[in-house]
Parts: C-alpha cells; sequence; structure tokens
C-alpha cells in the first residue's frame, strides 16, 4: 500500500535547467511517443517517466539547458501534442521562471513513481533523483515526528 | 546547478482587517485612507516558498514552513529563512485543496 499525504503543504522539485514535462489525462503510450520525439529532435539524452496518478505523467530529461532552451523545448512538445495540461504547466512554469514537479504526495494522490526508463541517466535525472530521496527522507522524518 | 526545494499549496492565515474611510481634506478632495481595525480575520490564500541550500538547512527550513505560510512567491535560502522566518510569511496553516501542478 502506497502512503499518502500527512501535511497538506505540497513538495516539488525546482531548477531551470532540467526539461520537464507534465501530461494530464493523457495515455502512457502518448506520453511515451512525446518524449521519444523530444529526445531525439533536442538530442537530450535520456528521460525518465513517473506517474503521478491514473493518465497523469511526468517526463524528466537528462542534458542540462539554458532557460530559455528549456521553455522553447516545452512549448514545442505543448504546441504539437495539444496538450491542454501542458500548455498551463508551461505557463505556470514562464510566471515563476523556474519549473517544478511534485515529489511529494498531494491529497489523495500518492507521490510519483517511476514507470520507464530511457537512454542516459547520469546528468540531470540522477540530480532529481538525489533531490527526490532528501524531499523523501524529510517527508519521512516529519511523520516519525508527528507520529503518523 | 541551482537545485531548489518548492513548498506550495493553500493555507489558512489569519490577517488584520483594514478598513477604508475617507476624509475630506482642505482643499475639497475626498482622500482616501485605509486603518487597520483590531480583529483579524481568517483568509484562504496560495503561497509558494522556494527553498535552495544544504539538506540539513532545507530539513529545517521545510519544517519550519509549516508552520510559517509563505506571503505570496517567496524565494530564499534555507539559512536565511531560518534566521528571519517572520521576514517571509505569517503564521498559519496549510490546507488541502486542489493545486494544479
Amino acid at each position: 500500500m502506497r502512503r499518502t499525504s500527512s501535511h497538506n503543504a505540497i513538495l516539488g522539485v525546482s531548477d531551470e535547467e532540467t526539461v520537464k514535462l507534465d501530461f494530464d489525462q493523457t495515455p502512457f503510450s502518448r506520453v511515451k511517443y512525446w518524449a521519444l520525439k523530444a529526445l531525439k529532435r533536442f538530442k537530450l539524452q535520456g528521460f525518465i517517466i513517473l506517474k503521478s496518478s491514473k493518465n497523469c505523467y511526468h517526463v524528466i530529461f537528462d542534458r542540462a539547458l539554458s532557460w530559455t532552451e528549456n521553455m522553447s523545448i516545452v512549448a514545442w512538445v505543448a504546441l504539437l501534442s495539444h496538450n491542454e495540461g501542458l500548455r498551463r504547466y508551461l505557463i505556470m512554469q514562464c510566471i515563476k521562471k523556474c519549473s517544478t514537479v511534485r515529489v511529494s504526495s498531494k491529497g489523495e494522490k500518492a507521490s510519483p513513481r517511476i514507470v520507464y526508463r530511457c537512454g542516459n541517466q547520469s546528468e540531470n535525472i540522477r540530480e532529481f533523483l538525489k533531490n527526490r530521496q532528501l524531499i523523501r527522507e524529510i517527508s519521512q522524518k516529519m511523520r516519525e515526528k508527528r507520529g503518523f | 546547478m541551482v537545485k531548489k526545494i518548492a513548498v506550495y499549496g493553500s493555507y489558512e492565515a489569519k490577517v488584520p482587517i483594514k478598513q477604508r474611510y475617507w476624509i475630506k481634506r482642505r482643499d475639497g478632495i475626498r482622500q482616501r485612507y485605509w486603518k487597520l481595525k483590531k480583529g483579524k480575520k481568517t483568509v484562504e490564500m496560495k503561497g509558494r516558498y522556494e527553498f535552495s541550500g544544504k539538506g540539513k538547512d532545507l530539513y529545517k527550513a521545510v519544517v519550519k514552513a509549516h508552520e510559517i505560510v509563505p506571503e505570496g512567491f517567496v524565494d530564499v535560502s534555507a539559512e536565511e529563512f531560518l534566521r528571519h522566518p517572520e521576514k517571509y510569511g505569517f503564521e498559519g496553516s496549510w490546507i488541502e485543496k486542489d493545486i494544479l501542478s
């Protein structure tokens, strides 16, 4: 059984250099198709797909890029995939000037888990997984402290 | 590479009530003023912290962030936040509400 939130604030990882895509209401096959297409076109070296809830996936790419290049890739995928959720995600990240993906659980939704890996994982994916581990440890410590 | 931990969501906080009032100036213009009333009202708001720093500081900052809710969008180092948490937010409690992303 997967654990759900013991507190109401949501924890996530933010940065400017990692290309992140957030697909809502999209089947896994379409997510994989767009991830592979972006990987080949922009030479992003590798990616992981995380499942956040039913038909909701996050994609994290391995190659480090500048903020403008990063947003240009997200915009390219959002435009061609006609995904309304991804378009909204892109707008929110542009307003914040950094991109974020959720790591902790949110309400009834459990924390995202890796469902697919492809290519190189030694740069940004490694860093992301390190930060994800740190957040999980923090959540775990807080849960123990509060007696959950 | 700067990696940050984001703490975000909706929260409830007690904020002072502002009351609007008007004073007629000598030159005849009605000037609008605001004054703080004694009481406080509970409001629902959204906010976000972006913490950067070392593991231990990040842990302490995240724990602190559960008591001190952010005032809008706060991008701060965990060390600085721990030094003056009251500068970046106020007391409140996070609530479970539908948040995008």
